[in-house]
């Protein structure tokens, strides 16, 4: 006997079609893009980067090795697929993605001509659209540092969340994977949009010999709609040596502190570096 | 206006006339120009009993002796080939408006009438024994067709002495029963041609274009003009005469207002209803827009108009509005509105193109690239580049890479290189007030409307 509930339902899919309603269950997981960093994909239950979602790396304060870790993971990226780099800090050094390891034949890097966030949104709204499958975003501070001169973001920058929600609409229909890296103070509007937040504390500079090998920093999951929040790594983001693109590949940027509480990969000055607590 | 009509003649390479002038009893013997068989050249030409032992140009000389050991080898005269080919380009010019000359095959442009000749035949026959005069020589093919392309299949398959003429409009069906290997296609797409069965130019030329864009891509385009008797989109030649006329790339559509107006409302509607008839019309041909252009004609004063390279191509009256309304909005008018222009420039097919399972997905790759080019169009050159390191980077690291140009630097091989060298000079060109000198065709309609109604009113406005 149908209830009023059947023939509800049975009149939203006479409407719309089948695929309007379905039950939980057939909704499917969340697929992942493994980073090839062991330290991310294991501690982010996908298993990697959420696809067709939005995730941050976002900072507390200062310095805190986010951006250096998205540069990580475009270099990763550029090496498998065409990445899109939208620099809305104005400050890439496509060298320096070399020296990660990046291939720059497979990276696209935009920047917004009026150092609107709005407008940088629509550019690489548009190459997603196109079937650009992977998609970095450099924002600096929410109040400076994003004008094309290096001033601070142009006051007629408004209606810039609208341009994001486009965005995440179309990251989510072309199955792209979207990476942010945003500074403190962190906009509400880009805080909701993120499925995955990650934010980073750096936890000093790594030295040895008087030279600095890179940033320690602390990761924190603490937003997730795919998982649980709440993990935590450890990690040292090793900087690498300038024109050493080619080594640069074999060997892993980002290194797990928490699990070998020792940076056991650089032998020649690893009696140097003392323990590093997770 | 009348049809374009192309003339290609072939004949013997004019290294091989130059040395049966010099050895008039090597005529009827086997003769192979380049030099003597011990050096480690390749052939330059081959007479007809040598090509027959199967020698042809660009094999090396050591290889050709051994398969015609009887031939005789000369030595190439080019300051005697070159003076021939300017002979022959001078006698020429004296009977057509354009020619071109080459070693083996001339084209001339026989577009129009010639005084002196009361057909095209007259015509083609003048231009025929002007060359076998020159030459003396028998052995000169000739066709004639609307194409340059035809006519060279045409002049091919006349053979020797015969002039072999297409009529106007019967392009495809002289094309229909030939095999494939008679149009200049890429191994790859005849490999694949031939595995799906296409065996003849009229198979593929009854296949849809949508269909084979979708397959092929740019040179699916091409493919499909050319087994219709057109020439490929990349050799089309503007003002020489030899190339097809191209369908159209620019729409529009205009809405007069009957004693001007300055009523925000009124040309809000008026562009409205601009932007959904074209919309109409772009989703009828099955194109995208590149550009849009949006004009006001104002009452004593100079048009004002703005053009914008929107970041989706519209190819809807839905995905058209919203682009015309921000132009609209951009507009500063300075008097009376008398009539709205709202135009298309780039059309482009909007079909997708399926991605390729033999060849790789650079169908994505075409795509990101075409944004690419659009992005750079609208924002300029540094809103989309691709960094690139520098072979001898220095000690400075500002000097490890340079910006290049993202599209040409998606050229992978020549073939891509070509392609995508050809998207961004296309919309370069889109741009410019070059499309009409280019003779390309324009479509444009008139709507008539009354200013200075209400909003409700306008539906009824007379066209």
């Amino acid at each position: 006997m149908p209830t009023p509930l059947s023939e509800a339902l049975a009149t939203l899919r006479r409407r719309h079609g089948e695929a309007v309603i379905r039950s939980g269950d057939a909704l499917g997981g969340v697929e992942a893009w493994p980073t090839g960093l062991p330290v991310l994909d294991h501690r982010l239950t996908p298993g990697g980067l959420p696809v067709g979602r939005v995730s941050l790396l976002a900072a507390a304060s200062g310095a805190s090795g986010r951006l250096t870790l998205l540069q990580a993971l475009v270099a990763v990226a550029s090496r498998e697929r065409t990445a899109v780099y939208l620099d809305l800090v104005g400050s890439l050094d496509p060298g320096f993605l070399a020296d990660l390891g990046a291939d720059l034949s497979a990276l696209l890097v935009l920047r917004s001509p009026s150092g609107r966030w709005g407008e940088g949104f629509s550019m690489a709204r548009s190459l997603v659209v196109a079937g650009a499958p992977w998609l970095a975003i450099a924002l600096p501070a929410a109040g400076a540092g994003s004008g094309p001169a290096g001033g601070s973001r142009p006051r007629s920058d408004l209606g810039w969340e609208h341009r994001l929600s486009t965005l995440v609409e179309s990251v989510a229909a072309r199955r792209a994977v979207c990476l942010v890296s945003a500074a403190a103070p962190l906009p509400a509007a880009l805080g909701y949009a993120s499925s995955l937040t990650l934010e980073c504390a750096a936890d000093g500079w790594e030295e040895a010999h008087g030279d600095v090998l890179g940033l320690r920093t602390h990761l924190t999951v603490v937003k997730s709609k795919v998982s649980t929040p709440g993990e935590t790594a450890a990690l040292l983001l090793r900087y690498p040596r300038p024109f050493a693109a080619a080594e640069a590949v074999g060997r892993p940027a980002v290194v797990d502190l928490t699990a070998t509480r020792k940076v056991l990969d650089v032998p020649a000055v690893a009696s140097d570096i003392p323990a590093v607590a997770g | 206006m009348s049809l374009p009509r192309v003339l290609c003649a072939r004949f013997p390479h004019l290294a091989l006339v130059v040395a049966w002038r010099g050895h008039p009893e090597l005529r009827s013997e086997p003769v192979i120009v380049g030099g003597a068989p011990e050096l480690r050249l390749p052939v330059l030409a081959a007479s007809a009993a040598a090509r027959a032992s199967g020698v042809h140009p660009g094999q090396p000389l050591r290889e050709a002796q051994q398969r015609c050991p009887e031939a005789a080898f000369v030595a190439a005269d080019e300051v005697s080939v070159a003076h021939l080919r300017e002979e022959l380009l001078s006698r020429l010019n004296r009977l057509a408006p354009v020619v071109e000359v080459g070693d083996e095959v001339a084209w001339c442009d026989l577009t129009g009438r010639h005084a002196a000749h009361p057909d095209s035949t007259g015509w083609a026959v003048a231009v025929a024994r002007c060359i076998q005069e020159l030459l003396d020589d028998d052995d000169i093919a000739v066709g004639v067709a609307s194409s340059r392309q035809v006519a060279e299949i045409a002049a091919r398959q006349a053979g020797p002495h015969h002039i072999r003429r297409v009529a106007p409009g019967e392009e495809a069906a002289f094309l229909a029963p030939l095999p494939l290997s008679v149009l200049p296609l890429e191994p790859a797409v005849a490999a694949r041609l031939a595995a799906l069965g296409l065996d003849c130019v009229g198979a593929v030329a009854n296949l849809s274009a949508a269909d084979l864009q979708r397959q092929f891509g740019p040179v699916g385009m091409d493919l499909w003009h050319q087994a219709r008797g057109g020439d490929g989109r990349g050799e089309w030649s503007p003002g020489h005469g030899l190339g097809i006329p191209d369908p159209p790339r620019r729409l529009g559509e205009r809405i007069l207002l009957e004693g001007g107006t300055g009523d925000l409302e009124a040309l809000r509607f008026a562009v409205h209803r601009s932007a959904l008839d074209l919309g109409d019309r772009l989703r009828h041909h099955g194109c995208r827009a590149a550009a849009v252009i949006l004009v006001c004609e104002l009452e004593d004063a100079e048009p004002s108009g703005l053009r914008i390279t929107p970041l989706q191509q519209p190819g809807s009256g839905a995905e058209l509005w919203p682009v015309a309304l921000e132009l609209l909005a951009g507009m500063a008018l300075t008097a009376p509105v008398t009539a709205v222009r709202l135009e298309v420039e780039g059309l482009r097919p909007g079909a997708g193109r399926q991605v390729d399972l033999w060849r790789g997905g650079d169908a994505a790759g075409e795509e990101i690239g075409g944004v690419a080019s659009r992005l750079r169009a609208r924002f300029g050159q540094t809103a989309v580049r691709r960094a690139e390191l520098t072979v001898d980077p220095g000690d400075l690291p500002e000097r490890r890479f340079r910006w290049i140009d993202p599209v040409a630097a998606d050229a992978g091989g020549e073939g891509r290189g070509a392609r995508a060298a050809g998207v961004a000079t296309e919309l370069t060109a889109a741009g410019g007030a070059s499309e009409g000198s280019r003779g390309r065709t324009s479509e444009h309609r008139q709507v008539t409307a009354a200013s200075g109604v209400p909003a409700a009113v306008m539906p009824l406005l007379r066209r």
